[in-house]
């Protein structure tokens, strides 16, 4: 076996014991994470207690700015979502209408654009 | 001459290219690729992600009352004591002037921890320990096993029934029914307590203290708001104020009732004689 066979094998066992190393023994650390990349099951959870929140007091703006926190999706896409996944895993027939409930009602929800700009100052 | 070097180079080259492969190797596995989370726990969220998961927890409590739902939904948090989170982050709200509007879904929640499970509220499973595992292909699955869907987990004692539970309706306001009334007011001199505390606890009818209940303190060009629960260890129905001296306070609460006027620190007297001000007691009661 000539030097560069050896030397290139060299360079392929560094190669996989470093992806062994950085991948599995001492991979990056997420102690920080995002809403987005919660588990399914999770934002599933969310959305649900953002529903029954809903449910209770109405307001769906709020509802909206929720389900904002699971990523930039439109929340009505968020909620239709979890109801899907909580039909499939058979959830119970209350906590589907609260979804059902919540997805419905933000079809029709579009974002208020509120300017903090006053032109020509003073109030009315 | 070049046989000469070749022993003198010895396996030098061979270190080399494990070398080069390792840096390649770790510049790929945490830099070019690494690994990705893409199923997490919430327990991993960043703090003030958790603090609206929290709150988000607090507010369907409040809504629906189920008490076992937000108990598991509070341990995927990982808090070491949820209870103590709880309460830390109403006061922190509650200090910040709760824009969000929580602290009182918050301190309530904190409050009915305090209360042990009745038959039929059961802790539902939404997660069990996140435990992760990380894949060969550089992509990192939290693979705790949700065992099942949120939903109530029937035992052998419990009767399944047949219509959906009904839910409690929204309760804006920590009691509704009759308003307030002052059923005792003292004045305390107590060289243990802060100078100038005005001590408020709220009770129900039936005597138990009422937490979140907001109480508003004016005076002379200022007000404060403040609530009861959020010092547990004093009671769930207790809140203070710190009066400064010489100045006169009203105290109402939002809930309804009459006013309390000329609250004022009263002077008070050591066993040795030296001079500080005392506190007020004042207890409020649902007739």
């Amino acid at each position: 076996m000539s030097r560069w066979h050896k030397f290139l094998i060299m360079i392929a066992l560094g190669l996989a014991a470093g992806l062994v190393y950085g991948w599995v023994i001492s991979p990056v650390e997420y102690t920080n994470t995002t809403p987005d990349t919660l588990r399914a099951d999770y934002r599933r959870d969310y959305v649900l207690m953002a529903a029954e929140v809903f449910h209770a007091d109405q307001n769906l703006d709020q509802a909206a700015r929720r389900l904002g926190m699971l990523g930039s999706e439109h929340p009505a896409r968020i909620a239709a979502q979890a109801l899907i996944y909580a039909q499939q895993d058979n959830f119970p027939e209350s906590d589907l209408a609260l979804l059902q409930g919540l997805a419905t009602a933000l079809q029709t929800w579009q974002p208020v654009l509120r300017s903090t700009y006053s032109a020509g100052g003073g109030s009315p | 001459m070049s046989a000469e070097r070749e022993p003198r180079r010895g396996g030098w080259y061979l270190l080399t290219g494990l070398l080069i492969g390792l840096t390649l190797g770790l510049l790929i596995a945490w830099v070019i690729s690494p690994v990705q989370y893409v199923d997490t726990a919430p327990a991993s969220l960043r703090a003030d992600f958790k603090d609206q998961y929290r709150s988000m927890i607090a507010s369907a409590y409040l809504a629906t009352g189920e008490l076992g739902r937000a108990q598991s939904r509070l341990t995927l948090l990982g808090d070491a004591d949820p209870r103590q989170a709880l309460t830390l982050q109403a006061q922190y709200a509650l200090s910040v002037g709760d824009p969000s509007g929580s602290a009182y879904a918050l301190a309530r929640l904190a409050d009915a921890l305090l209360q042990p499970l009745v038959e039929g509220q059961i802790p539902d499973e939404i997660g069990a320990s996140p435990t992760a595992t990380t894949a060969a292909t550089g992509t990192k699955t939290d693979t705790s096993s949700v065992t099942r869907a949120p939903t109530r987990r029937p035992t052998g004692t419990l009767t399944p029934a047949a219509t959906p539970t009904p839910r409690p309706t929204w309760t804006p306001t920590p009691t509704l029914g009759a308003a307030f009334v002052l059923v005792a007011q003292e004045n305390v001199c107590d060289v243990n307590l802060s100078e100038g505390l005005l001590q408020v606890e709220i009770q129900d009818a039936a005597g138990q203290p009422i937490p979140g209940a907001e109480v508003i303190v004016t005076w002379e060009g200022g007000e404060e708001h403040f609530f009861t629960g959020l010092k547990p260890e004093l009671g769930n129905g207790y809140a203070d104020f710190v009066m400064k001296p010489e100045v006169g306070y009203s105290l109402r609460l939002a809930a309804g009732g009459r006013p309390v006027s000329n609250l004022i620190a009263p002077n008070c007297r050591t066993s040795g004689g030296d001079s500080y001000y005392g506190g007020v007691r004042l207890l409020f009661q649902q007739p």
